[in-house]
């Protein structure tokens, strides 16, 4: 019975540390949202990720997948982005996203976060650029 | 006779009401999302935490760690991470973290939990994501998995020689 009051005090005491982490990300995230149309403009070719595949490359890498879904998969069909294009976009997106939540909770229970975001980062990039490059995607 | 220029708007305690007016609506959003985020996060966590430290007080920790003992050493982990490792790719990162702060591991071993669990977690639900996109979700999952482990080994090799 001891063992399930501290694993619960202990518990929840984590649940109050991640709280303090999600409830600054989730703010600046609708602050983000606002600012978005800044983003659109630019032009930009990266990784053969054209300006128009952009807003939900940079939307998945720093809200993630899920919370960030709706807006992906609306920029993806509105905009006239190409099969390969949106596989390159998939592509980063699943070894790098959510990359600030996901880094600071596992920070808050003891990971270097530095290695872990240039890690992740580099992987991304690497496998991306191959994919790009490789004869495997032509269209 | 110049006259003193307006004070700008910043200072004016007028416009300052307005600007947190126009903010407000955004503000609320974000909490009240946090808030849904956080209750959805407990929801998991609790349970998974006296789980984990129900079972560390019984020998059932014992058998786990030793059958998947040979197949976590390739990462440099003790064989208990496999919980946590399973717990995130099948379920979330919150239930994964339920499960791994119990078992006390070392900063090395959280860090590398944690980069293998980065790039593949939660794959039901993110595989269900990239199938609505219609691209070949299968491939994304496979390339998850296979480089999620891949990173794994790379990160216990790297951080001996570095760190």
């Amino acid at each position: 019975m001891e063992i399930i009051l501290v694993a619960l005090k202990d518990s929840l005491s984590l649940s109050v540390k991640l709280l303090c982490i999600i409830l600054p990300l989730t703010i600046s995230y609708e602050f983000l949202k606002h600012k978005q149309s800044i983003i659109e403009k630019k032009h930009f070719a990266f990784l053969g990720v054209t300006h128009n595949g952009l807003v939900p490359l940079i939307t998945g890498v720093i809200i993630g997948l899920t919370y960030g879904a709706g807006v992906i998969i609306h920029s993806i069909r509105t905009s006239s982005i190409n099969k390969k294009e949106c596989f390159l976009i998939l592509l980063f997106l699943s070894m790098c996203h959510a990359i600030i939540e996901d880094t600071l909770i596992f920070v808050v229970i003891g990971a270097n976060g530095f290695v872990l975001i240039v890690f992740r980062f580099f992987l991304a990039i690497i496998l991306t650029y191959l994919m790009y490059r490789s004869k495997l995607l032509s269209n | 006779m110049s006259r003193i220029a307006d004070p700008l708007p910043i200072w004016n305690l007028r416009s300052i009401k307005e600007i947190l007016k126009t903010f407000y609506p955004t503000l609320k959003r974000g909490f009240l999302s946090g808030i849904s985020i956080t209750y959805n996060m407990v929801k998991v966590i609790v349970p998974f935490y006296i789980a984990i430290e129900f079972i560390k007080h019984t020998s059932f920790i014992h058998t786990i760690s030793e059958v998947f003992k040979p197949f976590m050493s390739i990462f440099g982990l003790p064989g208990e991470s496999a919980l946590g490792l399973m717990a995130g790719y099948f379920i979330n990162l919150y239930a994964a973290i339920a499960v791994i702060t119990p078992l006390q591991l070392s900063a090395k071993d959280i860090t590398v939990i944690a980069l293998m669990l980065g790039v593949s977690h939660s794959l039901p639900i993110e595989t269900a994501v990239t199938k609505q996109i219609s691209v070949n979700a299968w491939l994304l999952l496979f390339a998850r998995v296979v480089f999620s482990l891949i990173s794994g080994v790379l990160l216990n090799i790297l951080w001996k020689l570095f760190l």
